[in-house]
């Protein structure tokens, strides 16, 4: 009897103390805009990643079977593609697509409408003179859309996960790989380390350039760089397994590092032959040719590694911004 | 009896390593309950006065308290409003007056900033980037005065305004002040609406304060004469003006003035004006406390 009294009083005051205050509300209703945006563009990757990996995977095995590539030996007919193999791979293309660019639209977002322009406007002075010093303002920017990015990414990464095919026959048959760009950024957690880190290299420089264009550029200018360097440093930031063999036809199956040829002496040299007979090779003295990949068992520790060296160039960024307002405002941050 | 709400001592501020002093030696005390307005021409240094008292930025030398503490300190007893009336050109004006109840928890009054508002006729739903310059300047003051400051920081507040919206919202602002007891610190370059409403002045000029005390104590301090030119010795001169044979002079008396001269007591216009063209003239503070002036015949700049 007593719960039933009590009951109806303990509900609005739960909502009460739900309901967002002070910074986390002046940021949910300020960039109310940018939310709905993240709510819906989250909305549509997830729906495409769900559709793939249900009826867009069964239509693929329908057609697969329909087309019988399951046969061995030849078959010509496996070499055209029907229309659910096109609809699965637009999809995949789409949910990984959008979980690639979703770091460059939080930096855009960030740099400008979150931190430039309220410096270029002076309603980040109106804030400091609340009753809210500018270090609890500025952890409320990084904070707030942190969460709201991290939860969101984390969810489309666990959806491209289960949409990614398992099965090794339908991917050599869409021609997809693990290592893949847009593929190794879905499936894992560089997933959020990278939405992290373009949140905080935008609010970086929003606060060192303090106007919203140029800002908007240089903070994609520097994600790019990131982006682009990581993709580059990627094969080196785990140790590769080599393969030697002494006939030159290469080997698929992992994240390619390299490749060439071995001298007598156990050099490594390019192959100078190419596709050329065995003279050539007696000729240059090649005795056989090694092959540096990664097994797809190097997924987690490359994914890990990355993740965290995403994670701390983020992690200094925030610093630096802390920082800098600390420089600015001295003891009034 | 009352307390500070603004000293600074020896303030200084100069934008980059090597560049000009916005701010040098600017020493002044200023007591709670007053109304103070900060006159000076463009660039003097009004603005970036009014910003190291809001904390928004740091002196480069000497120190400035506002209500017996740092600026961070006092954050939450203080309001500001910039020259350009900042406030975010999305939000409505009554989640303009909800953003400043979130901000300022344990501090909002919520009737005082809705009663202001309303009283311009604005209906709170209304985006605040449709407003024009003196509903935004009343949502800006609204913003202010919901933080129940005990000390209110407004630079420019009237600038943009015409001259009926100007008088209007000066009208409210003193009003509002007066039934709280807050300071008040303005800055402006209208001197003619400052008459009324202000009983402190400080005039800025090139950086440094050149007058500062009682409106009341300062006018008596000076005095205009008009006779035949002759020595104003001892009498301190601001400023001298000779048309023909007749010279008017705005002095600061030191013992009693011969009778030939015609004497009047300035207008805040003309003390203003007067020290404004003569850069050199000594600066004078005045304090309200010692009720015989002055405190100090300050040495020339």
């Amino acid at each position: 009897m007593t719960a039933m009294t009590t009951a109806p009083a303990e509900a609005p005051t739960l909502r009460r103390s739900l309901r967002p205050r002070g910074l986390v509300w002046t940021m949910l209703c300020l960039h109310r805009a940018a939310l709905l945006f993240w709510a819906l563009l989250a909305a549509v990757a997830a729906g495409t990643l769900l559709w793939a990996w249900g009826p867009g995977t069964k239509g693929v095995w329908t057609e697969y079977r329909t087309m019988r590539c399951a046969f061995p030996g030849e078959n010509l007919s496996c070499d055209y593609t029907g229309d659910a193999y096109m609809a699965l791979d637009l999809a995949t293309s789409l949910g990984g697509g959008i979980i690639t660019i979703v770091p460059f639209l939080v930096a855009a977002w960030a740099s400008g409408a979150l931190i430039a322009r309220e410096l270029e406007t002076g309603t980040a002075e109106l804030a400091w003179t609340q009753s809210v010093s500018p270090t609890r303002w500025l952890a409320a920017k990084l904070a707030v859309p942190a969460a709201l990015l991290a939860s969101g990414t984390a969810l489309l990464m666990l959806l491209h996960r289960l949409m990614w095919p398992s099965d090794r026959e339908l991917l050599r048959w869409l021609s997809r790989q693990w290592y893949d760009d847009v593929a190794f950024r879905g499936n894992g957690p560089v997933a959020v380390a990278y939405a992290l880190l373009g949140l905080a290299v935008g609010v970086l420089v929003g606060l060192l350039v303090r106007r919203s264009l140029p800002a908007l550029g240089i903070s994609l200018v520097c994600l790019l760089a990131v982006h682009f360097a990581l993709g580059m440093l990627r094969p080196y930031l785990w140790p590769s397994v080599t393969l030697t063999k002494t006939d030159q036809y290469s080997i698929s199956g992992g994240m390619p590092v390299d490749d060439g040829a071995i001298t007598p002496l156990g050099n490594r040299v390019p192959n100078p032959c190419g596709g050329e007979g065995p003279d050539c090779l007696t000729q240059h003295h090649i005795v056989g040719f090694y092959f540096d990949y990664h097994p797809s068992s190097h997924f987690w520790p490359l994914q890990l590694v990355e993740t965290g060296i995403v994670l701390s160039l983020a992690a200094l960024a925030v610093l630096a911004s802390f920082r800098l307002l600390n420089r600015h405002l001295g003891d009034a941050a | 009896m009352t307390g500070t709400a603004m000293e600074a001592a020896a303030l200084g501020r100069r934008f980059g390593r090597n560049g000009e002093w916005a701010l040098r030696d600017c020493t002044f005390r200023l007591p709670a309950g007053s109304v103070c307005a900060i006159v000076g021409p463009n660039g003097a240094g009004k603005s970036t006065l009014l910003a190291h008292a809001a904390g928004l930025l740091r002196p480069t030398e000497g120190t400035l308290t506002v209500l017996g503490t740092t600026p961070a300190e006092a954050r939450e007893r203080f309001a500001y409003v910039a020259q350009d009336k900042p406030l975010y050109p999305q939000l409505s004006i009554a989640e303009t007056l909800r953003l400043g109840s979130e901000l300022n928890p344990g501090r909002w009054d919520r009737a005082v900033a809705e009663r202001i508002v309303a009283d311009g006729d604005l209906d709170p739903h209304t985006r605040v980037r449709t407003l024009s310059g003196g509903q935004r300047t009343r949502v800006a003051l609204a913003l202010a005065f919901g933080k129940r400051p005990e000390l209110l920081l407004l630079d420019e507040p009237m600038a943009d305004l015409d001259p009926l919206a100007r008088h209007q919202l000066m009208g409210a602002l003193m009003a509002e002040a007066a039934e709280h007891g807050t300071t008040v610190v303005m800055s402006s370059h209208v001197i003619a609406e400052l008459e009324d409403a202000c009983d402190h002045l400080l005039l800025i000029g090139d950086g440094h304060v050149r007058l500062a005390g009682p409106l009341d104590a300062l006018l008596a301090a000076h005095v205009l004469v008009t006779g035949q030119d002759g020595g104003l010795d001892p009498h301190t001169v601001v400023e001298s003006r000779t048309t023909g044979r007749q010279l008017t002079a705005l002095i600061r008396p030191d013992g009693p003035l011969d009778d030939e001269w015609q004497t009047t007591e300035p207008t805040l216009e003309e003390l203003v004006l007067a020290h404004l063209r003569s850069p050199g003239a000594p600066v004078l503070t005045l304090t309200g406390e010692d009720e015989d002036w002055p405190e100090t015949w300050g040495a020339a700049v």
